[in-house]
């Protein structure tokens, strides 16, 4: 029995709380906030052994094997530095942390301490995410990916972030460096690192206030984002981050040499993008209706799954955990492979870098590019 | 345009009529939530009774207008302090707190569907209220604005009164209702500081509180899944006027006597939730409306509840019997010990504020 604790009691604890109960071979021995009245609450409406306000407290007296940290974003280093040092395997909570250099450091002191580590990166496990990754090592795509493009919306209007982020001056999300961006784009950055091969790619990134933002005199949050990365030898993406374009999406597409691939994780649709020309008016007839058949088998496939009980909103989330916990019991490999973790980091720093409300502030164009 | 000193001579009668009141006139009062809804009517009904030491907290995202508008009509020797703050800041809070006698703490996490916020939002905040207050050891009185939602209600027969002597709802996590789960939490939490540190409270419960153009009360239907579900039948709905509501609120923190008690606030001659959606439609808005009978809304409940279990959460427990008990089952209401103990009477009566309330509606419709 996998002994785990949960560091950090707010909204996103509860989404780890939901899903470990669902998990055989696992207890919940301990929670811990800094605010005992939250750390209570979570105590109080899961099953879980005991509660904490103090992280060393809790990991001397709970002694989890697995540290699961949902704290805000600014803490997430300490917090985990702190959990692996005293042996324990760590579950960071997206995004890893606030700069890809403590992102390294995270990643060689669990290799040194010889735990694991992984980030929530959750979406990348969902039902869909797992079927096209599958269509990709099963060399659907015909070869190595050419181009990628990912978008990610975020709906400013949600009341219980959004606003409360609007309306405060001093939310967390505000100190971090990168603010709204930093903690929301780390989803669809990881689902281009995925397919990425290199270490180091090109950033090129554009950032800038949408009109909406600045009809409420909002001048700091920059919420529209557009990125292109590219490597020499490699693939290239776009990343495209919205919090005012309709409709919402979080969308992957990916193109291969041969063939193509279009995930749509709202409506959990995997599409197969046939590279192959059919002859004639049979291109403007056939592949219509074979795209329909696509559809219907996504609607069977979701109702399939729903009637199976294996379609909850979080499944992604389950999946991470359960192959994290496999990876810590067999010790095999995790189930983010570290050099993702690191790439997601560095794309983002090099996003950061670029546009942050300085730069906006001393650039009328807004245009920024990363100087070679 | 108002005569100055005609309005001084009624604030005088109203002062003079409250000789019973634990504070002053010249006493500091905080409303936590003062540009809100509820929170503007009560700061109205503070002024009109000739209260003239005030600070509102209001969140820094807040819109002013209300209370900047109240400063302007405000008389020359009254004050109204405006704090811009969080209340999960216990520097905002003692900002806010000092030196005051009563405190009415409206704030609250409404419409949050995430137990952690509503939590965090309500107690945390609570508690960091309470704490600054304790500092200045000047509190005479804690007025929390609690909700109908604490009730349980679930062993009571149909048709019964619902008053203050029923249970809180023992596991409000069960409920379903991040908000239900909050606000009994955060009663607790001031009864413990009644008990532990001396802190005396009153409780009030408004039920629907209406007045302003919003969705109709789920304890007429939902409209989740389509058209509009009607669940409440011929239940009465407990319904209270906004200024009617405001002016127990008010009442609560200044009449002797009444320290640890709660209240619940609703109207005379409450309509049935049947009548209301008659008035609504023919009046306000048309739209289609399916009735659900009692017996298939408890069955739905049930059913909901059972497969939210069974599938571990697939669909998440939003319905069920606990939740129908409270909205749904049919049940009376009461207002006796806030009419005997507050010496409370609506000044509104429904069929006004539901005129009032329905103007608003109006796709066109406005009241001033």
């Amino acid at each position: 029995m996998l002994k785990v604790a949960i560091v950090g009691c707010g909204k996103i604890a509860d989404f780890h709380a939901m899903q470990l109960q669902r998990i055989e071979g696992c207890e919940i021995v301990g929670v811990c906030d800094r605010e005992p009245l939250m750390a209570k609450q979570l105590f109080e409406r899961f099953p879980v052994k005991q509660y904490f306000s103090d992280l060393a407290e809790l990991l001397e007296t709970a002694q989890p094997d697995v540290v699961h940290i949902t704290t805000p974003a600014e803490s997430h280093f300490d917090v985990a530095r702190f959990c692996l040092e005293h042996g324990c395997h760590v579950y960071v909570e997206k995004p890893f942390t606030l700069y890809a250099e403590q992102a390294e450091r995270l990643v060689g002191l669990a290799e040194r301490k010889r735990v694991k580590l992984t980030v929530g990166h959750n979406d990348q496990f969902s039902h869909v995410a797992r079927r096209m990754r599958a269509l990709v090592q099963s060399g659907y795509l015909g070869g190595a990916p050419v181009h990628i493009e990912s978008y990610y919306t975020y709906d400013l209007g949600d009341p219980s972030y959004a606003r409360a982020l609007l309306g405060d001056e001093n939310h967390w999300v505000r100190r971090l460096p990168g603010k709204l961006l930093q903690n929301v784009i780390s989803h669809g950055i990881a689902r281009i690192a995925e397919f990425m091969t290199g270490d180091s790619p090109h950033v090129i990134a554009h950032g800038f206030v949408s009109s909406l933002l600045k009809q409420i005199n909002e001048r700091e949050i920059v919420d529209e984002l557009r990125v292109i990365i590219s490597e020499e030898q490699g693939a290239t993406a776009y990343f495209t981050f919205s919090s005012q374009m309709k409709p919402p999406m979080h969308l992957l597409r990916l193109f291969g040499p041969k063939n193509g691939l279009i995930l749509d994780q709202d409506h959990e649709i995997l599409i197969r993008l046939r590279g192959q020309k059919f002859k004639s008016y049979a291109d403007m007839f056939i592949p219509p209706t074979l795209f329909a058949k696509q559809h219907l088998g996504n609607l069977f496939n979701n109702v399939r799954l729903f009637l199976g009980r294996d379609f909850h909103m979080d499944s992604g989330m389950k999946y991470l955990i359960e192959s994290f916990y496999r990876s810590i019991r067999d010790d095999s490999p995790v189930p983010i492979p570290y050099r993702e973790i690191l790439l997601t980091a560095r794309i983002m720093d090099a996003i950061f870098e670029q546009v942050s409300v300085d730069q906006l502030q001393n650039h009328s164009s807004q245009v920024i590019c990363r100087p070679n | 345009m108002s005569n100055p000193s005609i309005d001084i001579a009624k604030r005088e009668n109203a002062l003079a009529a409250g000789k019973d009141f634990i504070i002053g006139p010249d006493d500091r009062i905080l409303v936590t939530g003062a540009s809100g809804f509820i929170g503007s009517r009560v700061l109205q009904n503070l002024l009109d009774r000739g209260l003239r030491n005030i600070v509102c907290l209001v969140r820094p995202s807040s819109d002013l207008s209300e209370i900047e508008a109240m400063i302007e009509r405000r008389q020359p020797d009254a004050r109204i302090d405006v704090h811009k703050g969080n209340l999960l800041s216990r520097t905002d809070c003692e900002a806010a707190a000092r030196d005051v006698a009563v405190i009415y703490h409206l704030a609250a996490g409404t419409g949050e569907k995430s137990f952690p916020d509503a939590f965090l939002n309500s107690v945390v905040a609570t508690r960091n209220l309470i704490e600054a207050s304790l500092r200045f050891g000047s509190l005479r009185r804690f007025v929390l604005v609690s909700s109908f939602a604490v009730y349980s209600n679930r062993d009571k027969p149909n048709g019964r009164i619902l008053d203050e002597s029923c249970p809180i709802e023992e596991h409000p996590e069960l409920r379903g209702e991040a908000y239900c789960f909050a606000k009994v939490r955060q009663e607790q939490l001031v009864s413990e500081y009644g008990k532990n540190s001396g802190v005396r409270f009153v409780l009030i419960r408004p039920g629907s509180v209406y007045g302003k153009k919003g969705d109709i009360s789920g304890r007429v239907g939902i409209a989740a899944f389509g058209p509009f579900l009607h669940l409440g039948g011929f239940n009465k709905i407990p319904f209270t006027y906004v200024d009617n509501c405001a002016d127990a609120i008010v009442l609560a923190g200044l009449v002797k006597g009444i320290d640890g008690e709660a209240f619940n606030v609703v109207d005379d001659d409450l309509p049935s939730s049947r009548q209301f959606l008659r008035l609504y439609k023919k009046n306000a808005r048309k739209f289609k409306s399916i009735y659900v009978p009692h017996a298939l809304s408890y069955a739905l409940c049930y059913l909901w509840e059972k497969y939210s279990k069974w599938s571990q959460g697939q669909l998440p427990p939003v319905f069920n019997r606990r939740r129908w008990h409270t909205e749904w089952k049919k049940t009376r209401y009461s207002n006796q010990k806030l009419k005997t103990k507050l010496g409370w009477t609506p000044k509104v009566s429904t069929s006004e504020g539901m005129r009032r309330y329905i103007e608003t509606c109006k796709p066109d419709g406005r009241y001033a």
